[in-house]
């Protein structure tokens, strides 16, 4: 490109941002602009020139965020003084001046629980993983358990919320739309954040899924996520109407086409340039979408990988293989996100249909990236919002009804793939799992390290809005290294 | 750090600037300073390094340890300069490491500016407004509009023609396309007030309110429910037709605002003024179990304020909840003074009842009518039992055994008022009354029964949340991070000192707060909304960031014509249809929005104004030009919110099965989009690009994605609005063509090019002959929506004419203003 047209190129990307499709990644950009020399990649659309900031190891994120918060010392974060002290209040120097949810209050006098399921050893690795997890931990070798979390909210909504945007009140965008914003779509005809929600049958504490989890703030709203749905159209408005069949939408998409560029010719704007090419993206995903949703070329031994509800919609199982299907076809960040782990009094009965919904899933996927060879440049997180109190929550000797609350200071999430270093734990908490200890890790932390397997550094990716330029980690976080391969 | 290539930057740098050689401090120096150092040395005490301020005149010109920062006239003597060009890492500013740096450009601007003798202003939107000349007989709008474009080299373009004028003024003004008798009177008016005619038409339909109800109600934060988990439905409504009313009625600007702010306060508030304030309880409600009451108030009251800043102060306060303003001059003690004015209400933060009061009760005519008779009554048959009380223990005396202790309980219970006895009480004369006195017995069970019915539907009735302040005020306290339960200082009510003070005989109050908002003397309110219509017409506000108008926020193209509207709104009543008016009867605004090639490449987005404004309309707007074109639309004003096509499972989904959406039937699929049900947790489904109703918005997005248009496409909604509108058409002649102008016509409002009715033409061919090799197809195709068809219409004629008005429904130019 000679200078002058360089620059009406990136004139032209100017206005995008501040007017319309900027990096949307979709053909109107590559038809506008050509493909994005200044990308790495030379398949991707869309997103800033001057990211990645250096090589990723990661493309693409497959985030299952366990809504509700998984109780961490009943199923990764392993406490063998916990059993000793079953029934034991809960020594103060163990919550000393801090916090903790309305419902407990002051925890002095909170007895000890011990876990209820056994845990046993897994791998060369040895990892330590409860027997509600036994799925889990048979890919143990894979995985980078991450065991002294801690952050600073208490209740779901905002704790969740500053998980996904780096800030506990609803408005800023997401990691999805970050990412999207930053890093364009690989992919021309499916969009590059997709989001996919479940709950556990037979469990009844599920939080809500608000639409600003996968929303894109002060961005522009066409990096938000696309919500893949359970039931009818996959995608909003995906099908055309009752009896216009392919070809009639073919011709009329056309002359649709040729008259808009009369209008073009007319006007100049290139906003109708975009349009044309949006109509022809949203033709493409007609297509690409049932496709994609369109199960059965799966062969059985992979089907099973993921457990018997692969097939149902609406499942965390299907909600898996859609995430591997979504990944192969180049989608950058697939947010998959189930409700149901907030056990108040429910560790003896609901939590195992948590486990028994999600724990082979998540890792059948792992186990058919890996078999596909996608796990290298993918990388996968599991983890809740916080953790869940060492101590009970209910009576001692009703059992059926033994719970655990809301706990902020210690919590385990895993992480595999791109750039991970596979069949480690990193960090700790302290031995009954109150407080991290050792190489704490926080929220904007743990953000850092995501931006960083996929090339970001997390300080440069900024957004200017009511005149400060924002970031996902606010003004925090370090890329926490240990756990990179 | 990402590096713009040298040519742009030279253009950038460029852009907007009369003469290079002339420096403005507020234009060239003030932006580079704010973006660059006011983080560590602007308002923020907190945050203050070397105690230095270049924020301040005092600050910039300051001597310290001999050194000036600033001294005119010598760059090389000046410590500011000094500092951004040096390389010693130690000494260069901004720090390596604060992610900020200067450009060569920006350096040399700096060191020009100090050269030429530092003139220094202060910022721009905290002077007052002074109106600036304007030669006589010329359009204000114009003449500063062609002064700039002139400066620059450019020439205005000519006028739309008149089929697009009108098209894009009808929408402009009521949001609804022009019909064809409307553009046919308008073509063939060759008067000279011809176009005025149709402006004084438009401002006085009533779907005018209803247009700029919309963007309002955006700016409040206005929805049907709570928000948060649970989402509860909430009857705010009325505040909404009160709403419309207010720009139909053209209420004042400076009233429209004290009675949001502070109807309630005001001598003899009318219930229509208390109404208003249900402006300040749009926030959401957060009614989790768990959380601590005070803390939701706490956030409430922020949302207040913070509101108020961004709709008439185009400030944003939210930093100052922890710490002074990093860039304008507001500092955190303020912040908690104005938050003084709104910590005064009765709200305790409880709860999730989304008509927690105080609240004003809000029937129809016919709940009204209800509400008496059932008065009426009750009272009645009140009177009736009080009447018979007397003869309930006299008919039963000695007749028949009755216990002493129950004669007792009976008289101490007759002994009270009848409107003392409890629920309980009355059951008990009522069971004895069965036993000994069975007239007496029915008259207490009728006067129950309806005394029920009567709190029944008093309890139904529809509650406005509005404010109210209690008689004792409440203390206000600086939030040591804006935490609810960590008060430091206490503070009392008081508006910043950076502008001009409350009269200081007003009492502190909402009241007083918004009257000062609105005082001729405040700099921001009319320039701020003046600013807002500006963006809504000519899309793009002067100030580009809307909602900040602050230090960082974007310089005004135009900043003399933003000065000469802003005092013209203030010296003119604060007539916004005027304002309105005067912008659509502007030549600017009725340039034709061709862009010349190189008017294209230099201002995309045409922030000069030489080419007419030309933008996707709003969804909402094209989804009631969808049903106005097809005849679908009900225009009844006001009411209750309607539920319309939309996917029966997403609020389900979104819910776990807590809520399921009722899709509405008949007149409800087919009102205005304003009227259309808005749960805050997952918005109406059918509109992209809007704001989400949680915190105020008074931006307007403008994307272009596939999603988009898949809903255009496949919506039920546009999708039933093509077979009305192929219907419509197809009724009116039996000529293909006559057909095809006609729609295109009602889609467009101007009449197809031969080249474009040969290719509609063609494509209805084509269509035809598809559905006539699939009839079934057709049938299927024309019972997508609930309205019936005319079954006398061959179904493979209205199939193929609906696709044809699908297609017209998705022209570029039909969904463009």
């Amino acid at each position: 490109m000679n200078p002058l047209a360089q620059q009406q190129a990136l004139q032209t990307r100017r206005q995008f941002f501040g007017r319309s499709a900027v990096g949307i990644g979709t053909a109107a950009y590559a038809s506008l602009l050509g493909r994005d020399a200044t990308a790495s990649d030379e398949s991707r659309t869309g997103g800033l020139p001057s990211l990645p900031h250096y090589a990723a190891k990661a493309k693409r994120v497959i985030y299952m965020f366990m809504n509700g918060a998984p109780t961490h010392t009943d199923l990764f974060d392993y406490k063998p003084l916990q059993q000793k002290m079953h029934g034991e209040p809960i020594p103060e120097s163990y919550f000393k001046g801090k916090r903790f949810s309305t419902m407990t209050g002051d925890p002095t006098g909170k007895k000890v629980l011990a876990p209820v399921e056994p845990y046993r050893q897994y791998g060369e690795s040895g990892a330590w993983v409860s027997d509600f997890m036994k799925h889990t931990g048979s890919v143990a070798d894979d995985v980078c358990f991450i065991k002294s979390m801690h952050t600073e909210q208490v209740n779901h909504a905002p704790a969740a919320t500053f998980f996904l945007t780096g800030s506990e009140m609803a408005g800023r965008p997401t990691m999805g739309a970050w990412l999207s914003y930053g890093l364009g779509n690989d992919t021309d005809n499916l969009p590059s954040f997709t989001v996919m929600t479940s709950v556990s049958k037979g469990t009844t504490c599920g939080q809500i899924f608000y639409d600003y989890y996968w929303g894109s703030g002060f961005l522009p709203s066409q990096f938000q996520g696309v919500k893949f749905r359970a039931g009818g159209d996959p995608v909003l408005y995906l099908s055309s109407p009752a009896g216009v069949t392919q070809p009639i939408r073919r011709g009329v998409l056309d002359d649709l086409a040729k008259l808009n560029e009369l209008q073009y010719q007319e006007f100049a704007d290139p906003e109708i340039q975009t349009r044309i090419a949006q109509y022809e993206m949203a033709y493409k995903m007609q297509t690409s979408v049932p496709e994609l949703t369109d199960l059965s070329q799966e062969p059985q031994h992979v089907l099973d990988m993921y457990g018997p509800d692969v097939k149902e919609r609406g499942t965390f199982a299907h909600n898996c293989l859609m995430a591997r299907r979504l990944a192969e076809r180049g989608v950058r960040f697939i947010q998959l996100m189930h409700a149901g782990w907030d056990q108040h009094g429910s560790i003896t009965t609901e939590l195992y249909n948590q486990t028994r919904d999600t724990d082979q899933p998540s890792a059948g996927l792992l186990r058919d990236l890996k078999q596909r060879g996608l796990l290298e440049d993918t990388l996968i997180i599991w983890g809740g919002e916080f953790g869940r109190t060492p101590f009970l929550q209910g009576d001692i000797n009703n059992r059926p009804k033994w719970g655990r609350d809301h706990h902020p200071y210690a919590f385990t999430v895993w992480m595999a793939g791109g750039g991970i270093k596979p069949g480690m734990t990193y960090g700790a908490s302290d031995d009954l799992g109150m407080n991290a200890v050792e190489d704490r890790v926080h929220v904007h932390d743990f953000q850092a390290t995501i931006l960083h397997l996929l090339g970001i550094d997390h300080e440069q990716l900024t957004f200017k809005h009511q005149g400060r330029r924002y970031r996902l980690t606010d003004v925090h976080g370090n890329v926490v290294r240990g756990v990179l391969a | 750090m990402t590096r713009i290539a040298p040519p742009l930057l030279l253009l950038l740098a460029s852009y907007g600037t009369t003469n290079a050689a002339e420096i403005d401090f507020a234009r060239d120096i003030r932006p580079i300073l704010s973006d660059n150092c006011y983080h560590c040395h602007g308002p923020d005490e907190g945050t203050l390094e070397a105690d230095l301020r270049l924020d301040t005149k005092d600050g910039l010109f300051r001597v310290v340890d001999d050194k000036a920062i600033v001294l005119p006239g010598k760059a090389d003597d000046s410590e500011l300069i000094r500092r951004v060009v040096t390389n010693d890492p130690d000494e260069r500013m901004p720090p390596p490491d604060s992610n900020r740096s200067l450009t060569p450009k920006q350096i040399e601007l700096l060191s020009q500016w100090v050269e030429t003798g530092a003139t220094w202003k202060g910022h721009w939107s905290f002077q007052p407004v002074v109106r600036p000349e304007v030669p006589a007989g010329q359009s204000p709008i114009d003449y500063f509009v062609r002064e700039r474009l002139t400066r620059e080299g450019l020439t205005p373009s000519p006028e739309a023609s008149k089929e697009r004028l009108i098209r894009r003024v009808t929408i402009d003004l009521t949001g609804l396309p022009p019909t064809l008798e409307e553009i046919d009177g308008f073509l063939v008016d060759d008067s000279p007030d011809a176009y005025e005619r149709v402006v004084d038409r438009l401002l006085k339909s009533p779907h005018y309110g209803e247009r700029m109800a919309w963007d309002w109600l955006d700016a409040a934060r206005y929805a049907d429910s709570n928000g948060f988990q649970g989402d509860r439905e909430r009857t705010m409504w009325p505040w909404r037709d009160w709403v419309v009313r207010a720009f139909n009625t053209n209420l004042r600007y400076d009233q429209f605002t004290v009675w949001q702010l502070a109807g309630d306060l005001l001598p003899d508030a009318t219930l229509e003024q208390k109404l208003a304030t249900g402006f300040c309880r749009n926030h959401m409600i957060n009614g989790e179990g768990g959380r601590i009451a005070e803390e939701n108030r706490i956030e409430y009251i922020f949302d207040q304020m913070e509101t108020m800043g961004t709709v008439w102060m185009g400030l944003t306060f939210q930093c100052c909840r922890c710490h002074d303003h990093k860039f304008d001059p507001i500092a955190r003690r303020e912040y908690y003074q104005l938050f003084a004015f709104f910590n005064q209400t009765p709200v305790n933060g409880g709860g999730g009842d989304p008509q927690t009061a105080p609240n004003l009760v809000f029937g129809s005519p016919e709940q009204e009518a209800e509400r008496q008779r059932l008065h009426r009554e009750t009272d009645e048959a009140r009177a009736q039992v009080e009447k018979s009380d007397k003869t309930l223990l006299g008919e039963s005396d000695g007749s028949r055994a009755v216990s002493e202790t129950e004669i007792k309980r009976i008289r101490n219970i007759l002994a009270k008022p009848l409107l003392d006895r409890n629920d309980e009480q009355l059951s008990e004369l009522e069971k004895y009354g069965d036993k000994h006195a069975p007239e007496y017995a029915k008259l207490v069970r009728d006067f129950r029964v309806i005394r029920k019915k009567r709190d029944d539907q008093h309890r139904s009735l529809p509650r406005v949340m509005i404010m109210q302040d209690m008689d004792k005020p409440r203390k206000s306290f600086m939030l040591t991070k804006g935490l609810y339960n960590q008060p430091g200082e206490e503070v009392n009510a008081e508006t910043p000192k950076i502008f001009p003070p409350l009269p200081s005989d007003a009492p502190k109050n909402r009241l007083a707060l918004a009257k000062w908002l609105v005082d001729p003397s405040h700099p921001l309110a009319a320039r701020v909304t003046v600013n807002r219509y500006w963006q809504m017409f000519l899309g793009t506000g002067f100030v580009k960031t809307t909602d900040d108008f602050g230090s960082q926020g974007e310089r005004p193209s135009h900043p003399e014509l933003l000065e000469w509207l802003a005092s013209d709104l203030v010296q003119g009543g604060w007539d916004v249809k005027r304002l309105h008016k005067t912008i659509v009867m502007s030549a600017t605004y009725r340039q034709t929005a061709k862009a010349s090639p190189t008017s294209s490449a230099d201002d995309p987005e045409n922030r000069r104004l030489s080419r007419g404004p030309r933008f996707r309309m709003s969804s909402w707007m094209l989804r009631d030009q969808a049903l106005a074109m097809s005849g679908l639309l009900v225009g009844k004003l006001g009411g209750r919110p309607v539920n319309p096509y939309q996917p029966a499972d997403v609020w389900s989904e979104a819910t776990f099965g807590k809520k399921k959406y009722q899709q509405g039937k008949g007149e409800d699929l087919y009102r205005r989009s304003l009227y259309s049900f808005w749960r805050r947790i997952v918005g109406p489904t059918m509109f992209f690009d809007e704001s989400k109703r949680q915190t105020c918005s008074v931006k307007l997005g403008r994307t272009n994605t596939p999603l988009h248009a898949l809903t255009t496409m496949n919506d039920v909604t546009y999708v039933e609005a093509a077979r009305a509108l192929a219907q419509r058409v197809m009724r009116s002649s039996d000529q293909d063509p006559i057909c095809i102008e006609k729609a295109f016509r009602l889609a467009t409002s101007r009449r197809p090019t031969e080249v474009e009715s040969g290719i509609l033409l063609a494509r209805l061919e084509q269509l035809k002959s598809q559905y006539a090799a699939a009839p079934e197809q057709a049938k299927q195709f024309l019972a997508v929506g609930d309205s019936t068809r005319d079954a006398d219409l061959d179904a493979i004629e209205h199939a193929a004419f609906t696709g044809l008005c699908a297609l017209m429904l998705n022209l570029d130019e039909a969904l463009t203003k």
